[in-house]
């Protein structure tokens, strides 16, 4: 039973610190009077700020805080690192904490595996999806010999090294909070957010590494990386990558047609879509497509314009064509490994069943996608499909070859879908193929794709094999 | 629980209403419900997905529904409650997808007539490689390719809800849930059931503050640990869990704050015991023992000596320890005394409650202790009431002339 009286001076209470007396001057500000708890609270970030002050002023007291220990690795079999990177794991090493801006390709888990065995403290690796969390468990059962817990994907197997997911880490942060020494966090633009912030915000870990090719967010959020994290502490330009570390790439953009059929039924959504936004712009001039949402609920009619918008979207994304270009592009490149993105889940289990290729989707265990990746790998599946899943970081490192039909325009996976392709491999060149409907919303989401810093300085033709 | 996208309600300045189907206004509804039941009734063998699909056309000349409403109905009719799904535990797809690909493999690609060049076509290369993992066409193979897929689930057994009436009536508690995984406090002022309160509270992870007032009754303020730091979400979804736990009690109002966005004012959200919502819990008992309910029966309404019994009507705590005595014994001269039995437990109980006691010490808590109890208590506190089977008035009466207890 929890007695106020015998309480520690501080513990770590659910992803807070929780101080039985006032705390210290110079600490004042982080923390809060909580009358539930009869004490002080402060985030359990501020654990190493919090300590150090408490032992300054000399009052004796017993800290409960897990993670300190010292991490021994079984077998460390680490390449030396390139000058560019071992300068980047000397810029982390100064603080140890911060974040490394390393573009896709730069071998940024090499940097951060170095720094896990100069740390050698009890880790939590946060990497963004499953597939990435995998493959960090399988970096370090590599190059450090040590085998690594896994928390998530409906497995919660906890170990002074473990990996997890962003989700994961935010969920259970607040219960093992105090486990960990450094934490790393994977692409780490996606840490800013109200509650994902939490998987930083209930750690007592005094290390921390951010590593990212795209520090900047939409939102502007990036700014609350260097309060979570640490400020950035090396910067990688895109552009000094290309061409030297990385192998070069070109873009060649096809534009495909819609069938008779889809055409047909293209224009009679746009049609339908114009005659109600013409109708009620006539009543209303400033009427857009946010009131039509908002009508979505009372009104059969806006119901059907909606479907039709959905509709267009969802003809556009599996245009027949997309298919024949896609078989053309497997004949032009039968002997290579030939990655393909679609815009939908439902496209690329239609590209898998066409193809027979292997799809890695959400659904894939961990099991398959390994088996998966290593088919692709040595050669027995020469050509995968994927939605999202491969937008980040999973390691192909032979794939030269990308193919993206449709999907979203932002820069950031522009840039990652790149990176997939521009692993260095001797003086090959990588080719990345657009496969856009003419005459579609998706041709101009394509131009905004390639006016991305990504694309600068690359080639683009048309072209139809 | 649905998701909190789900969530449908009205804004009414400040105050937050969540969606609610009433026999009023959405009488026509159980005829839906009804024939949604009968869907999943008959789905058996069928996918999530032409299920779904099945509801949804139920409802395309209905023009009053949004679409998350429909959403939210196949989400409750989904729920593990009511409806198992075959989700291929064992990775069959998996394995046959995997025997599938690997096959066509070295027919990398298939294209769609064959030519000098490749010789693949993609129906031969199919219809083979049906044969060789021994079916006799490849539109057997196809439709398990991906029968792991959520959507592609087939229903496999359907216990739904007792009537239409229950779906209907799950479902307005679910929007209330779903529209609290966005609130960052919930403010209860109860007047009864106190225990049921805070137990649940406390089994949702939720920390509590307790003042008294209004009147008779507390005001239980819940949320968590990271509160008192900064305005969060994240234990919305503990408030959530905890709502019907509340819904089962008597006499209490609610009003959670909720934040719909990380800016902007926040909005409330405002409930009580006379709102009609149904708990799927049944209502918390009167009495924890019989030695109780007899020894309140037993003193019945009227004063006794001067003093009137009331039921759980005090609640004693120290930080995130919570007592709740009994029995509160008021006098007439305005003297009050708590009464805690303690009847036949476990050990461990026994040990929990007497380290409750010691916390409470100072406070005046008259002990009833059974007799086979007090014998394995060592160390006991002198000024305890004994008893054998029951709990005798006078024994209580004599105990309160004497003085006891002394605090």
């Amino acid at each position: 039973m929890e007695q106020a009286g015998k309480s520690p001076p501080l513990k770590f209470d659910r992803g807070t610190l929780l101080l039985r007396h006032p705390p210290p001057k110079r600490v004042a500000h982080l923390c809060r009077r909580d009358a539930r708890g009869e004490g002080w609270r402060c985030d359990a970030l501020h654990y190493k700020a919090v300590a150090q002050a408490l032992n300054e002023e000399a009052r004796a007291y017993l800290v409960e805080i897990a993670g300190r220990g010292r991490i021994t690795w079984p077998q460390a079999n680490l390449p030396r690192l390139r000058p560019d990177q071992e300068a980047a794991a000397a810029a982390w090493m100064q603080s140890r904490r911060g974040v490394l801006v390393m573009p896709t390709g730069t071998g940024k888990t090499e940097v951060a595996l170095h720094i896990m065995h100069r740390v050698a403290a009890p880790t939590l690796v946060v990497a963004p999806v499953r597939d990435l969390m995998y493959q960090w468990h399988r970096r370090i059962q590599e190059r450090l010999g040590y085998d690594a817990g896994i928390i998530g994907d409906n497995t919660f197997n906890k170990r002074p090294v473990s990996v997890t997911t962003y989700d994961s880490a935010c969920i259970y942060m607040q219960d093992f909070g105090n486990d960990f020494g450094l934490l790393i966090f994977d692409e780490c633009h996606h840490l800013p957010g109200p509650m994902r912030s939490d998987a930083a915000r209930m750690s007592t870990a005094p290390f921390r590494l951010g590593l990212t090719a795209t520090p900047e967010r939409s939102d502007g959020r990036e700014a609350a990386l260097d309060g979570l994290i640490g400020p950035v502490v090396f910067r990688f330009p895109l552009a000094q990558a290309r061409g030297t570390i990385l192998a070069d790439y070109e873009v060649q953009r096809i534009p495909v047609y819609l069938s008779a059929l889809e055409q047909a039924r293209y224009d009679q959504c746009s049609e339908t879509i114009r005659r109600h936004m013409l109708e009620r712009r006539q009543e209303d001039p400033e009427y857009s497509g946010y009131d039509l949402r908002r009508e979505y609920a009372k009104s059969p009619e806006a119901r059907q314009v909606l479907a039709a918008l959905r509709a267009k979207q969802s003809i556009e994304d599996r245009a027949s064509e997309k298919l024949r270009v896609l078989a053309d592009l497997f004949r032009l490149h039968p002997d290579q490994r030939v990655l393909v993105f679609t815009g939908s889940n439902a496209m690329a289990r239609e590209v898998s069943v066409r193809f027979l290729i292997p799809c890695l989707l959400h659904h894939c265990r961990k099991n398959e996608r390994r088996q998966v990746l290593e088919g692709f790998r040595d050669g027995r599946f020469r050509a995968i499909v994927a939605n999202q899943v491969l937008d980040e970081g999973v390691d192909l490192p032979e794939a030269k070859i990308a193919v993206v039909l449709g999907g979203l325009s932002s820069a950031k996976q522009a840039k990652q879908r790149l990176g997939r392709i521009l692993r260095r491999r001797g003086q090959e060149q990588a080719l990345l193929y657009e496969v856009v409907c003419r005459e579609t919303k998706e041709e101009a989401r394509s131009r905004r794709r390639r006016n991305s810093d990504a694309y600068q300085g690359t080639r683009h033709f048309r072209t139809r094999p | 629980m649905l998701t909190k996208e789900l969530a449908i309600f009205e804004l009414d300045r400040d105050r937050l209403v969540p969606e609610r189907l009433t026999r009023h206004r959405h009488r026509h509804y159980l005829g839906y419900a009804r024939a949604m039941l009968s869907i999943y009734a008959k789905g058996l063998g069928c996918t999530r997905q032409e299920l779904h699909a099945r509801v949804k056309a139920l409802f395309r000349g209905e023009p009053d529904c949004p679409p998350q409403r429909i959403a939210a109905f196949c989400k409750l009719l989904d729920e593990d409650r009511v409806a198992q799904y075959e989700t291929d535990r064992r990775g069959q797809a998996a394995a046959l997808r995997l025997k599938v690909f690997t096959l066509a493999g070295p027919m990398h690609p298939l294209v769609e007539v064959r030519d000098r060049l490749f010789e693949h076509a993609e129906t031969e290369a199919k219809e083979s490689i049906a044969r060789q993992l021994g079916r006799s066409t490849w539109a057997q193979v196809e439709p398990e390719l991906f029968a792991d897929v959520f959507e592609c689930n087939r229903l496999q057994q359907f216990t739904g809800y007792a009537s239409p009436e229950a779906l209907l009536s799950r479902y307005n508690v679910a929007q209330v849930q779903a529209a609290l995984f966005r609130a960052t406090r919930l403010r209860i002022e109860a007047r009864a059931d106190f225990q049921r309160i805070i137990t649940h509270a406390k089994l949702a992870r939720l920390l509590h503050d307790i003042r008294p007032g209004p009147g008779a009754g507390y005001t239980i303020i819940l949320d968590g640990p990271a509160s008192v730091l900064r305005e969060t979400r994240r234990y919305g979804a503990d408030m959530a869990k905890f709502l019907p736990a509340l819904l089962s009690c008597r006499d209490w109002r609610l009003e959670a704050e909720v934040r719909l966005r990380g800016y902007g004012p926040p909005v409330r959200l405002e409930l009580s015991s006379e709102s009609g919502l149904k708990s799927p819990m049944p209502p918390p008992p009167e009495f924890d023992s019989s030695v109780e309910a007899a020894f309140a029966r037993k003193w019945g309404t009227e004063a006794r000596n001067g003093w009137s019994l009331r039921r759980a009507g005090r609640i004693l705590q120290q930080g995130q320890t919570v007592f709740v005595p009994d029995f509160v014994l008021n006098h007439a001269d305005g003297r009050e005394i708590l009464l805690e039995i303690v009847g036949f437990w476990t050990p461990e109980y026994l040990r929990a409650k007497i380290g409750k006691l010691k916390l409470f010490q100072g406070r005046s808590i008259l002990l009833a202790v059974a007799e086979r109890v007090a014998s394995k208590w060592k160390d006991r506190p002198a000024g305890l009431i004994l008893y054998k089977t029951a709990l005798k008035l006078d024994g209580v009466l004599e105990a309160l002339e004497a003085g006891w207890p002394r605090a």
